[in-house]
């Protein structure tokens, strides 16, 4: 093995429930799964040196920054603290970051925590993905996770000749291994039978192709191999780390082999000394969000572009646990679910788990020497990919983690967010994005009626969007541009059944987007839009196709100005050479910036800490929390200590306090609103804290013009006799 | 093992950049810094960015962080902090010994943000921190309970504006430079007292990009600068049970640098700090926090800090980190220190947090 540095243990794992609605804050499901696996290492929060955090969009949890939203729940008070991210390649992102942390020799301990609660997003977390395409070239097109599945999977399909009935194959292996585990959200027996015949969302792409949407938390501990060794029986250690990013201009990517995928499975072969893949790995995690994908990462996982051996294993049951190249199981994020960041760290603990031997139900029948677990994410651009593997394949040992229950879990599944107090809100997201000068002039096209690239003098590639400068060359600027025809060849293809946000379509109604080469533009360089004029059943993979453009005077210079494309008839003219053009000369009137939005809006559950103070201040009443490792009765009500990492029972628990107590310990006069509007009259934010607890209460306080202010004043909490959150917690100058 | 800069880039900083879209405001950045560095993009190993979802206006943000750094394919991921979390995050990874250079990049387009409050008010707590009111209303609390418990008084924090905002008149790259008096600063209009309108930096656009390699590796920089010591560190994210009168990320994060750096009074050791300053009374409590007095102001932002350059969000420690790079080759220009031979540079996060990053920087010749 050729590991420079300090190895680098997996010594410890802990996780929440997997569920489609928690009631728990998003801290509260990270200070969960951060107690347990200290729990598990047999450590406390003071032997952790630092901590990192993956999680995915701030558009699901919606709070901005999350990750500093986050640093409590994750035990990094007073503590060294980043948070990573790479899309949905986060959660195995996550073991990397922390193994730089520990391998670089800075730090001799570090807890990972992976988190993510979808659920706050309203109506549904789908509606994240719309601003995960380019703002100002592609986003108009409403386009939606689900669609670049349909496409990559139709492209998937038509490149390796699978049919969807053979997909279908992985997801009734992911949710039967999902079974045996006790954080599963969607675990059952199903039949290939019973994938093709759940609704179609979007071509080829079904409901019980897909992983759900989920709210959960996942946590490991990482220390050097000294500490490891003195602490665990089993440590397994961090062989290899890869990851990769491709360029954002996923249009022109190799859709059916995930070339990004191979190239950090190959960064982490090489530095864990493997070779041969299929034959030095024992158990395989691919990202499994979709049943396709499990395969189209296992070929590049095998470093296999043919895609034989992966066809091979699956049409022999060798990826079921008892054979000979178990994939996905604890179950996959099929099974389990799909937090995403806490998915990938779950399938490393899961590596974990079953190189040491303490996967109990799900312990697969061969014996593991080596795992590799692996995320992808982003616009189908980033593969994180991790080796762990041990001395030597561990006996199967009765653990906490061998024969834990759903029961033995924290995480407390909803119905329906608004079934406990809650907050509804909206934040008024508005941007104007800088065209710039490449920009500018390709915008500038579509109002004329034309589809135009720039050529990079290096290169040679003719590329479309135009931009400035060459990003495969070194930065090198591209100062040709051209107008191209308006015709291509379909490369793939959607038949989708739903909008941007998951809603479906009206009944009948299919939109059918596609990616398509452009006529003159470098081969398969083009760009994404919809079909029409044309039946859906009667799409296919290299059809030939014309834009259909807005009349003129409609026409504003976006990627909609063409209306869709339709079939190119068989007797039309095509000439595709592209014509040189004077790019837009950039000055005042130019030099424009494109609109835009991110349209999410929330409920938030008010969490286990939030609900107690909440149903308290309806009544009038006030509540701490004590807490046995501070001694401490905690406001506002908590369940979890951030200094202790121990859990909390914010009912339980409860300590009255006297609402009529409070004393102003600091206070703001504001006179603007959320927005940075003026106010009409000036507002005043009070902090407060209660004599017998540790803590306060934010606020805003109730006066009348002329009243004098100070520090040290007491106050009294008003009953709000409603709902929750914090726009409804009201101070009164005690008499 | 000894990490170096190899290189720094800058664009920036603009009130307002029309005209440059946000690719081309970093590729501009990151050809400086390539240049810098003497090498060429491809010939670097991998990149660490630092960015935020909703001040880049995308969801991950990260996918769009390759191709105007020319780094496609490469090894890359993205934190949240300000530029000085990346710079410790990619020393870290250069001390693995499995990469030898690395780029690090921020950006800033707020002129393209138009709800730039809607979206800080979104950060906080959706329980119990979203008061439905400007959230500049921690400043107020945070600067209330700060003159409570030191003996800094409201002049004092006027005077870091009137101070950095007239420093930032000999800096080319500042726009934000004006002659100010207290009087101007207290009596200007409150928004969150007693946090005044020129108590806050405005924002601005900017990207920065710097080279790291293995100080074996950087054969090719022209006037490498050593960084000796990085650290970081967050206070409580819970602002109910946080001390507002502290920076503890600060403290901790100081230490850690301070002590990888083998510095023993670095208030003497240092001949320059940069300090973040996105609120004039945060300055007074960074400086306390990293362990020097009010008699060093003379050597704290010489470049004008925030205050004079503006709040570039997750870049706005990098362009305190390009200066101090610049200072410690002998290059700042007008605002030139002389004989400074080592500097600390910190970062804060901003509001609501009390994540703070230190990178003690120095020459090496
Ligand atoms: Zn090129
Ligand atoms: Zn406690």
């Amino acid at each position: 093995m050729s590991i420079k540095g300090n190895r680098v243990a997996v010594i410890g794992a802990g996780m929440t429930r997997f569920v489609r609605r928690a009631e728990e804050a998003p801290g509260e499901l990270a200070a969960r799964a951060a107690q347990m696996a200290l729990d598990d290492a047999g450590l406390t929060i003071d032997d952790i040196d630092a901590v990192c955090l993956g999680t995915a969009p701030d558009a699901f949890d919606g709070v901005h920054m999350k990750g500093e939203h986050l640093i409590a729940g994750a035990g990094a008070t007073h503590k060294p603290y980043l948070r990573h991210y790479v899309g949905g390649g986060t959660g195995v992102m996550s073991p990397i970051h922390g193994w730089m942390h520990v391998a670089s020799g800075k730090f001799k301990t570090c807890l990972v925590v992976a988190e993510e609660k979808m659920s706050p997003c309203n109506p549904h977390p789908a509606g994240a993905f719309l601003t995960i395409f380019d703002h100002t070239t592609e986003q108009a097109l409403e386009l939606t996770l689900i669609h670049i599945f349909g496409i990559e999977m139709s492209r998937f399909m038509h490149v390796y000749g699978y049919t969807e009935e053979e997909i279908a194959l992985v997801s009734v292996l992911c949710k039967k291994n999902a079974l045996d585990h006790p954080a599963a959200q969607i675990a059952q027996k199903i039949t290939v039978k019973d994938v093709m015949n759940s609704p179609l969302l979007s071509w080829p792409v079904k409901r019980l192709d897909i992983s759900p949407t989920s709210d959960a938390a996942v946590a490991i501990v990482l220390t050097n191999e000294h500490i490891a060794r003195t602490h665990c029986k089993a440590p397994v250690f961090i062989e290899g780390v890869g990851f990769r990013l491709d360029t954002a201009y996923w249009c022109t990517r190799d859709l059916g082999f995930p070339n990004y995928v191979a190239m950090a499975a190959r960064d982490a072969y090489e530095m864990a000394g493997i070779s041969r893949p299929a034959d030095q790995i024992d158990i395989f995690e691919p990202y499994d969000p979709f049943d396709y994908k499990a395969l189209h990462h296992m070929n590049a996982l095998l470093l296999d572009k043919t895609g034989r051996r992966t066809k091979e294993l699956l049409f022999s049951g060798a990826l079921e646990r008892d054979g000979s190249h178990p994939m996905c199981p604890s179950g996959g994020a099929l099974g389990v679910g799909n937090p995403i960041a806490a998915t990938g760290l779950m399938k490393i603990a899961e590596l974990y788990f079953q190189i040491s031997g303490q996967a109990g139900k799900r312990q697969v029948k061969k014996d593991v020497h080596r795992g590799v677990a692996q995320a992808w994410g982003d616009l189908m651009q980033v593969g994180t990919v991790v080796v762990m593997g041990s001395e030597g394949a561990m006996p199967r040992r009765k653990t906490f983690w061998s024969e834990a229950k759903p029961e033995d879990l924290a995480g407390t599944a909803l119905k329906d967010v608004k079934d406990v107090p809650h907050i509804e809100y909206t934040p008024d997201l508005r941007y104007a994005w800088d065209n710039g000068y490449a920009l500018t002039t390709y915008l500038d096209g579509f109002k004329n009626g034309k589809i135009r690239g720039s050529r990079c003098g290096s290169c040679g590639r003719l590329m479309i969007p135009a931009r400035a400068f060459c990003e495969i060359c070194n930065l090198r600027p591209v100062t040709e541009y051209y107008d191209l025809a308006d015709t291509g060849t379909v490369q793939t293809f959607t038949l989708s059944h739903v909008n941007w946000d998951s809603s479906p379509l009206p009944k009948g109604q299919v939109k059918i987007i596609a990616v398509i080469a452009i006529d003159g533009a470098t081969p398969e360089m083009g760009l994404c839009h919809v079909l029409s004029e044309i039946a859906p059943k009667d799409v296919t993979w290299g059809m030939r196709v014309k834009a259909v453009w807005k009349p003129q005077a409609e026409r504003t210079g976006t990627v909609t100005d063409i209306r869709y494309f339709r079939p190119l008839g068989k007797n039309e003219k095509v000439d595709a050479t592209p014509a040189p053009i004077k790019p837009v000369e950039l000055d005042a009137a130019t030099a424009k910036a494109y609109p835009g939005r991110i349209p999410m809006s929330y409920v938030y559950t008010a969490g286990l800490g939030g609900s107690k103070f909440f149903t308290d201040l309806a009544k009038g009443k006030l509540s701490g929390t004590h807490c046995p490792h501070c001694d401490a009765v905690h406001i506002p009500p908590a369940a979890f200590c951030e200094y202790g990492m121990i859990a909390l029972d914010p009912k339980g628990g409860a300590r009255a306090l006297e609402p009529r107590s409070g004393v102003i310990a600091a206070f703001s006069i504001v006179h603007e609103d959320r927005a940075g509007h003026l106010l009409d009259e000036p507002q005043v934010v009070v902090q407060v804290a209660f004599p017998g607890a540790v803590g306060s209460v934010f606020g805003r306080l109730q006066t009348k013009t002329g009243d004098t202010i100070e520090v040290g004043m007491k106050v009294e909490l008003v009953r709000s006799g409603k709902a929750a959150g914090p726009e409804h917690v009201w101070f009164k100058v005690r008499k | 093992m000894e990490v170096v800069v190899m290189g720094i880039g800058f664009c920036g900083s603009f009130p307002a950049s029309g005209g440059l879209s946000y690719r081309e405001l970093i590729a501009r950045a990151a050809s400086m810094a390539y240049e810098d560095a003497g090498l060429a993009a491809s010939e670097i190993d991998g990149a660490v960015s630092v960015e935020e979802d909703f001040n880049s206006g995308y969801s991950i943000a990260d996918e769009y962080v390759p191709d105007q750094i020319g780094m496609a394919r490469k090894p890359i991921y993205t934190i949240c902090g300000d530029f000085l979390h990346g710079i410790a995050s990619a020393v870290m990874q250069i001390r693995t010994g499995q990469f030898k250079t690395l780029v690090v990049e921020a950006y800033s387009k707020a002129s393209n943000v138009l709800t730039k409050d809607e979206v800080l008010h979104f950060a906080y707590d959706p329980a119990f921190g979203r008061l439905g009111v400007t959230p500049h209303y921690l400043a107020g609390i945070e600067m209330q309970h700060f003159l409570g418990s030191s003996a800094y008084s409201p002049a004092d924090v006027a005077e870091v504006v009137v101070a950095n905002r007239s420093a930032a008149i000999g800096n080319a790259l500042a726009p934000y430079g004006a002659r100010l008096g207290l009087s101007d600063v207290l009596g200007a209009r409150p928004v969150a007292t007693p946090v005044t309108e020129l108590m806050i930096a405005r924002p601005a656009d900017a990207a920065v990009v710097a080279v790291l390699g293995a100080a074996d590796a950087a054969t090719n920089a022209r006037r490498p600068v050593r960084i000796a010591g990085t650290g970081w560190a967050s206070g409580n994210s819970i602002i109910e049970h946080r001390n507002h009168a502290y920076s503890s990320g600060s403290m901790i994060a100081a230490r850690m640098a301070y002590s990888e750096a083998g510095l023993k009074s670095p208030a003497e050791e240092c001949g320059v700090f940069y300090v973040s300053d996105i609120y004039a009374h945060r300055q007074l409590m960074h400086i306390e926090a990293l362990g020097i007095t009010k008699d060093a102001l003379p050597f704290v932002n010489p470049d004008g800090g925030a205050l004079g350059s503006g709040d570039m969000y997750e870049a706005t420690g990098g362009a305190r980190f390009f200066d101090a790079v610049k200072m410690l080759r002998g290059e700042a220009g007008a605002h030139q220190l002389e004989g400074v031979a080592r500097a600390a540079v910190h970062g804060w996060r901003g509001l609501p947090t009390d994540s703070c990053a230190v990178a003690v920087l120095e020459a090496t010749e």
